[in-house]
């Protein structure tokens, strides 16, 4: 019967393949969708995993490039209570590097919408008081994957920095190789050493140009007694959320976000995000469902005089049901695979285009969902069709062809 | 072995009803070879589908076999139908997604197809000439032909009763006779019973029984009519009057007066 109810697909072809693309485009915008959620997940799950204690910044700033505070509150900060280590930094985005400006950078890399998160920055960091931290990000980075030393005592006023090794390829010296270390690099109007390459892994992390807060200061033309951030660990690690609160309160005009609580609102965002899907997903479900019982319908009306023939040769009504939506879920498993397939090659073909921010994930679990999904909706679809199908009385299904 | 008792069957048509049968009663032993006969719209296929349980009767009993099918089970009508009724009808109706082989074993296509039945299968086909066309679709035969591969739909449940109803009424003449040459030797291969409808009164031997059905009534049944061409005054007098054919206005017409 299944050899059956698959040649009765493809013996009406127009049909079948309209009713494919009326399927497999809700499936393909339900695959996209999810692959942007994935994609976002991965890219800011993999960085806030990396990152722990709080961050100090200026109220309503979205990061710390924006934002200024009083270098003076460092000192009060670390007068606090619970407070292990307190680090100040300044922040901003890189003047032109090896002569290419902002500008030129964004038309240059040919990755469209990616150079907004490819838009290197410089952070300077206090070293000493660096040096005290436990959770920091980049020595770390360096240390596991990357080459060269993280910066030290020496290396405070001194033109000396530390880039990811994403950095060293883009700024490639003129012959093409990547950036090594103990070569320079330009920011501004000045060479820089590279005595240092790390790698987290992040691309909104392995954007970070590392040096002297004092080195920093002079490029951005950063004024002397401000600071962008500080990066504040509290003595147990249990401690982050009342820590930050404390901070607040003691210091209005401040935003202390523990990774915990941007974890959280990431979180729940997403959640949002999910939410919103979901509905679309229900929308395109309906659309999809629609479409199915449009097309199933046509057909089977179309073939009245044939379910009364098979009643007439013994067929139960089940066995004119079961013929009905076999047909429905097999043009639904085709619209499926159809719509992973498409939505398989759009990702690809999406990546190439913003490989500097967010990877749209498709996985093998979501593609099982696009094509199960797919089959119930052809399946359900099938359904009321079926059942009039089946409920014909097989005298008047032939009294329909013959007179 | 086939016995209808006082049957009759009502249609709605819009608002008002059509009793396409009124009170029919016959028997037909089993091994017969049956015509019912009368004009367009007496009835003719009404009767024929309710002896193949495709439909039920308004009032009455209708035993085949000494099977009542009128208070049989859904389950046991799908049964019947399967096994002891064989169809055949006027506009073939094969399907068209199906070679000639598989439209022969359409019956037992749901609960699989063992390799006893494609064989018989096939053999049913050779029987009727068609032994180098089992892959053949519909579209790739003539009329006549698919008539062919309906009888031998009708005959591979090995059943106790084949039902036609106008079965060359869209072939031309030739092509019916050798329909006929067909259904006569297999009727006397398979020993079934046989109920033809039609209004091609050639195709009628002296041995068939003949049931005349007028006004949604038997008018006349006769087991010794030989020449189509009339009816024999005074057996029954009563149906024989002006009822050869269905273009003649019979009672059968001015009962369509509710339609
Ligand atoms: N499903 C139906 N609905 C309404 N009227 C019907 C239906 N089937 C048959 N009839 C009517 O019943 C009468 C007998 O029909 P039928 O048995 O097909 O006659 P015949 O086969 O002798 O030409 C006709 O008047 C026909 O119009
Ligand atoms: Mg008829």
């Amino acid at each position: 019967m299944g050899v059956f109810a698959w040649r009765n697909l493809l013996t009406r072809p127009l049909r079948t393949v309209l009713a494919l693309i009326g399927l497999s485009v809700p499936i393909l915008g339900v695959m996209g969708l999810f692959s942007v959620s994935n994609g976002l997940r991965d890219l800011v799950g993999e960085t806030l995993s990396q990152i722990e204690g709080v961050m100090i910044i200026r109220e309503n700033v979205p990061s710390p490039v924006f934002s200024t505070l009083p270098a003076s509150l460092a000192d009060d900060l670390r007068r606090l209570p619970g407070v292990r280590a307190v680090a100040p930094e300044v922040w901003g985005i890189a003047p032109n590097i090896e002569g290419r400006g902002m500008l030129v950078r964004g038309l240059l890399s040919k990755k469209g919408m990616g150079s907004v998160f490819d838009q290197p920055l410089i952070s300077g960091q206090d070293i000493a008081a660096h040096m005290n931290l436990n959770s920091a990000v980049f020595p770390r980075a360096l240390k596991e994957k990357g080459e060269g030393r993280f910066l030290t005592l020496e290396d405070i006023g001194k033109p000396n920095i530390v880039i990811s090794r994403k950095l060293a390829r883009d700024f490639a010296d003129p012959q093409g190789n990547p950036r090594k270390l103990g070569d320079s690099l330009r920011i501004a109007d000045k060479n820089y050493t590279i005595v240092g390459l790390y790698e987290t892994g992040s691309l909104l992390l392995d954007v970070v140009i590392v040096m002297d807060i004092e080195t920093a200061r002079s490029v951005l033309n950063f004024a002397k007694d401000s600071i962008s951030s500080i990066y504040v660990e509290a003595k147990n690690p249990g401690g982050y959320d009342a820590l930050s609160a404390t901070i607040e309160k003691a210091n209005p005009g401040v935003d202390a976000r523990s990774m915990n609580e941007v974890k959280a609102n990431f979180g729940s965002l997403m959640g949002q995000v999910d939410k919103l899907l979901m509905m679309t997903v229900s929308l395109a479900l309906i659309v999809g469902i629609v479409g199915i019982i449009n097309t199933m319908l046509m057909s089977t009306t179309e073939r009245f005089v044939e379910f009364g023939v098979l009643r007439t040769n013994g067929w139960s009504e089940a066995n004119i049901l079961t013929l009905v939506t076999l047909e429905s879920a097999f043009l639904g498993l085709l619209a499926g695979i159809v719509g992973c397939v498409l939505a398989l090659i759009g990702t690809t073909i999406a990546n190439q285009f913003i490989s500097g921010g967010v990877h749209l994930g498709i996985n093998p679990s979501l593609l099982g969902m696009g094509i199960s999904l797919s089959v119930i909706m052809g399946t359900l679809g099938g359904l009321y069709p079926a059942w009039r199908a089946a409920r014909l009385v097989p005298m008047e299904a032939i009294r329909i062809g013959s007179h | 072995m086939i016995e209808v008792v006082n049957v009759w069957k009502s249609y709605r048509s819009g608002i008002r009803w059509v009793e396409a049968l009124r009170g029919i009663n016959c028997r037909i032993e089993r091994g017969r070879f049956a015509f019912i006969v009368g004009p367009s719209g007496s009835g003719k296929s009404t009767l024929l589908y309710l002896l193949g349980a495709l439909d039920q009767p308004s009032n009455g009993e209708i035993l085949v076999n000494g099977q009542n099918l009128v208070t049989m089970s859904e389950a046991m009508q799908n049964l019947y139908r399967r096994e002891q009724v064989g169809f055949i009808f006027q506009s073939f109706n094969l399907i068209s997604n199906l070679s000639a082989l598989e439209n022969v074993l359409v019956p037992f296509l749901p609960r699989g197809i063992t390799a006893d039945q494609r064989a018989r299968a096939g053999e049913l086909l050779k029987q009727v000439g068609l032994e180098d066309r089992l892959d053949h679709h519909p579209y790739q035969l003539s009329g006549g032909e698919q008539q062919r591969v309906a009888i031998a739909r009708a005959l591979i449940k090995q059943p106790l009763l084949v039902l036609a109803d106008e079965p060359t009424g869209e072939l031309d003449s030739k092509t019916g006779d050798e329909i006929y040459k067909i259904l006569r030797s297999m009727q006397h291969t398979y020993q079934t019973t046989l109920v033809i409808v039609t209004h091609d009164r050639r195709f009628i031997t002296p041995d068939d029984l003949v049931l005349e059905i007028q006004d949604g009534q038997v008018a006349l049944e006769s087991g010794a009519i030989a020449d189509g061409s009339s009816w024999p005054n005074g057996s029954k007098a009563e149906g024989s009057a002006g009822s050869n054919g269905e273009d003649s206005p019979g009672r059968g017409v001015s009962l369509k007066a509710g339609e």
